[in-house]
């Protein structure tokens, strides 16, 4: 039998389960929760019933349930996977901008890496100065910044007259790069779509190698490895969730963008987003089928947050720890 | 310390990303309802009551350059309007661009408000169907009298006036003299001339694009194809694609500094796109095409809201636009022409555009010439246009 003394140094008994909700307090939480019902769970729910028919702006249809719009979509059946009858060109479309989307973000991601090394390791005391240098673009509006991209690229514009001065080509030729002109091709999409993100792949990787602890590096060097093999061995792993994260930074928008591959792309480089951008608000208004392209691209790109997050959650916790 | 990513930073940058994808994503959100009732009334409007009782406020779905003279979206010094701003001040004005006759219907369909909308005569129908407009009492448009009968009569749906034309023009392919051969430009397939590959660009027109390969396939009704016509079209414009440069969505956005900068040679354009390129390039570079297949044409005009709060200040716009000086104004600014039938050839300041463009023919919008009309199966034509992009 336990005596008084024995009881007064017993732990106290650890509360388990949830903590008790303070009323008062969970009022805070219903001006977001109305925001994201009002602006984002309800236009899902509306898509929804959209790419169903049961809900349609068509002249001439009446509201029926159908999953045709989904049938037309799908190339075959999501369940047997046995094909439909007709192809489908939005399911292409799909493909094509999702490869174009991640050969862009493992380029730029690369690029970027020898950016934020530099930030990080070479430039030393003017970092930061190196830094507001490279966010200093992202001043101005982006529609700014890929405009000024066409006064560059187009056929007779500051590349093309500048090759054309100095007898690099002979007038009138503009530039081809890999067999394509540099405007209104995949090439100009990809480059303006680099640039635009390059910055946002750059922050994350910087972070995470400017945080580094510079002893294991050292450490490394002191037993004997080349500088490469430092950084293959040492440096680069320690920096993967900052890659990770920036290769996720540039990989969602990019799936649904539709301003870059309008602006300079041509008839070639139509883009998933363009296509339901165009079946929203643009010339080939039918927001039944938008609705189901709308839909897939969330799905797409929620797998695709969740599949990185993974990532990046587990080492945001072995790092804490 | 500590090597990895932390949750801060990782909260950072994702703040950082979420701000510029807001920036990048703004748009605007629209209630949606449903409103396809048909109108029943066939008998004469009328609007009673004051015009002071009303609010002063008009919200206008309006092609880019067509905002009334005096305000300040008003950048071309247009005529037009001004006579109602003088009197209800320009900042009783809010302009949406209609961007497209599709787009504007489904908007308002979506449940999107305007008190007056400047569609063309193609859509006419559809608007009158689907009870989302109110007529026009013709009797407060004092210059209605003056306008072409045949598009007042275009502009007729079960007896009342649902939208009052305006302004009128061609479309056709404007081209570069002195890069094609004139033996290549006589007809709507200059689009598909392999020898212009990578110097044409066609209009992201929706139906227009069809309409065009309809002319081409011999088409026995290019407004109203049926299923293997559409086919053929579809056929047709994906074959297209091979030489075409960009399907242009913005005249001053896109397709203007394309041709003046000799990106592009071919371009689908209307009269005022001959006459700035004529003017920035030399009217001896650049052609308006008379194709043999007949140059296509469109009329435009006004719709006025069916829940609109002020139709009388809405009657007064509408007659501040289809007065005679307004009207033309309008030919003079832009060359295109005018619904007003008042308007004599001496009164057009370039003779020599105004003949090129038959401005002041009453013939001008006959056959060969292809009105647009009413689509009966629009919904196919848009789908396939979206496919045609697609493919």
């Amino acid at each position: 039998m336990a005596t008084a003394e024995e009881a007064s140094v017993r732990p106290a008994r650890r509360r388990v389960g949830r903590p008790r909700l303070r009323p008062a307090k969970g009022w805070l939480a219903l001006p977001p929760a109305l925001y994201l019902l009002g602006l984002l769970i309800l236009p899902i729910a509306l898509l929804s019933l959209y790419s169903v028919f049961l809900l349609t702006n068509l002249i001439g249809v009446t509201n029926v349930f159908s999953l045709s719009a989904w049938q037309d979509f799908f190339p075959s059946n999501p369940f047997t996977w046995k094909p439909w009858s007709t192809e489908s060109v939005f399911w292409n479309r799909f493909t094509l901008s999702m490869c174009v989307t991640l050969i862009v973000s493992l380029v730029v991601t690369t690029m970027a890496y020898p950016l934020a090394y530099f930030l990080a390791f070479v430039s030393e005391r003017r970092r930061y100065v190196f830094l507001f240098i490279l966010l200093a673009p992202f001043f101005t509006s982006f529609l700014l910044r890929v405009l000024a991209w066409q006064v560059m690229l187009n056929d007779s514009g500051v590349i093309n007259s500048a090759l054309w001065q100095l007898g690099i080509l002979s007038d009138g030729q503009p530039l081809e790069i890999f067999g394509m002109g540099i405007f209104r091709t995949w090439f100009s999409v990809g480059l303006v779509l680099g640039y635009s993100w390059i910055p946002f792949v750059a922050l994350p990787i910087f972070v995470v190698l400017e945080n580094m602890d510079r002893r294991v590096i050292e450490a490394a060097q002191d037993l004997g490895a080349s500088r490469f093999m430092t950084f293959l061995r040492v440096t680069l792993p320690l920096s993967l969730p900052g890659v990770i994260a920036g290769f996720v930074f540039v990989l969602i928008p990019t799936t649904g963008e539709f301003v870059t591959p309008q602006l300079v792309g041509g008839t070639d480089t139509y883009m998933f987003g363009q296509a339901i951008q165009d079946l929203f608000i643009g010339t080939a208004i039918s927001w039944n089928t938008g609705s189901v392209l709308a839909i897939w691209l969330m799905a797409v790109v929620v797998v695709l947050i969740a599949f990185s997050s993974r990532f990046l959650v587990m080492d945001l916790r072995e790092g804490t720890e | 310390m500590d090597t990895r990513m932390h949750r801060r930073d990782f909260l950072k940058s994702s703040a950082a990303l979420g701000g510029a994808a807001l920036i990048a994503g703004c748009g605007s959100s629209e209630g949606i309802t449903q409103n396809t009732e048909a109108p029943a009334s066939t008998g004469p409007v009328s609007y009673g009551g004051s015009i002071d009782a009303e609010p002063n406020k008009l919200v206008i779905s309006e092609w880019p350059g067509y905002e009334a003279g005096g305000t300040k979206a008003q950048t071309y010094g247009m005529l037009a309007g001004t006579s109602y701003t003088d009197k209800y001040g320009a900042k009783s004005l809010k302009y949406a661009d209609i961007g497209n006759d599709d787009k504007v219907l489904s908007a308002v369909k979506a449940g999107q408000k305007f008190d007056l909308i400047h569609p063309c005569v193609g859509y006419v129908e559809d608007w009158a169907q689907s009870g989302l407009v109110q007529p026009f009492d013709t009797s407060l448009l004092p210059s209605f009298g003056n306008l072409f009968p045949e598009m007042i009569e275009r502009g007729k749906f079960n007896g009342q006036q649902y939208w009052i034309p305006w302004d009128w023009g061609y479309s056709s392919i404007l081209y570069r003299k002195d890069k094609v051969d004139p033996a290549d430009a006589q007809s709507w397939d200059l689009f598909w001339n392999p020898k212009y590959k990578g110097h044409i660009s066609m209009w992201d027109g929706g139906s227009t694009p069809l309409r065009i390969a309809g002319l081409l396939i011999g088409a026995a009704d290019i407004d109203n194809m049926t299923d293997e016509e559409l086919a053929e079209a579809k056929a047709k414009l994906i074959e297209q694609k091979k030489v075409n440069k960009f399907y242009w969505t913005s005249e001053y956005g896109d397709m203007q500094p394309a041709f003046k900068s000799g990106d592009i040679w071919i371009t689908y354009s209307w009269p005022n796109d001959y006459k700035d390129m004529g003017n920035a390039l030399g009217f001896d570079k650049v052609e308006y095409m008379d194709p043999k297949e007949g140059k296509l044409a469109w009329v435009c005009g006004f719709v006025m809201g069916k829940d609109t709060a002020s139709p009388l200040h809405a009657h007064e716009y509408v007659e501040s636009f289809i007065n005679h000086d307004a009207c033309v104004d309008l030919i003079n600014l832009f060359a295109y022409g005018a619904s007003d039938s008042t308007v004599q050839k001496s009164e057009v300041k370039d003779q020599k555009l105004a003949t090129k463009l038959n401005i002041g023919d009453p013939q001008a919008l006959e056959p060969p010439v292809h009105l647009e009309k009413y689509i009966p199966n629009r919904d196919k034509y848009q789908q396939i246009w979206a496919e045609v992009k697609a493919s």
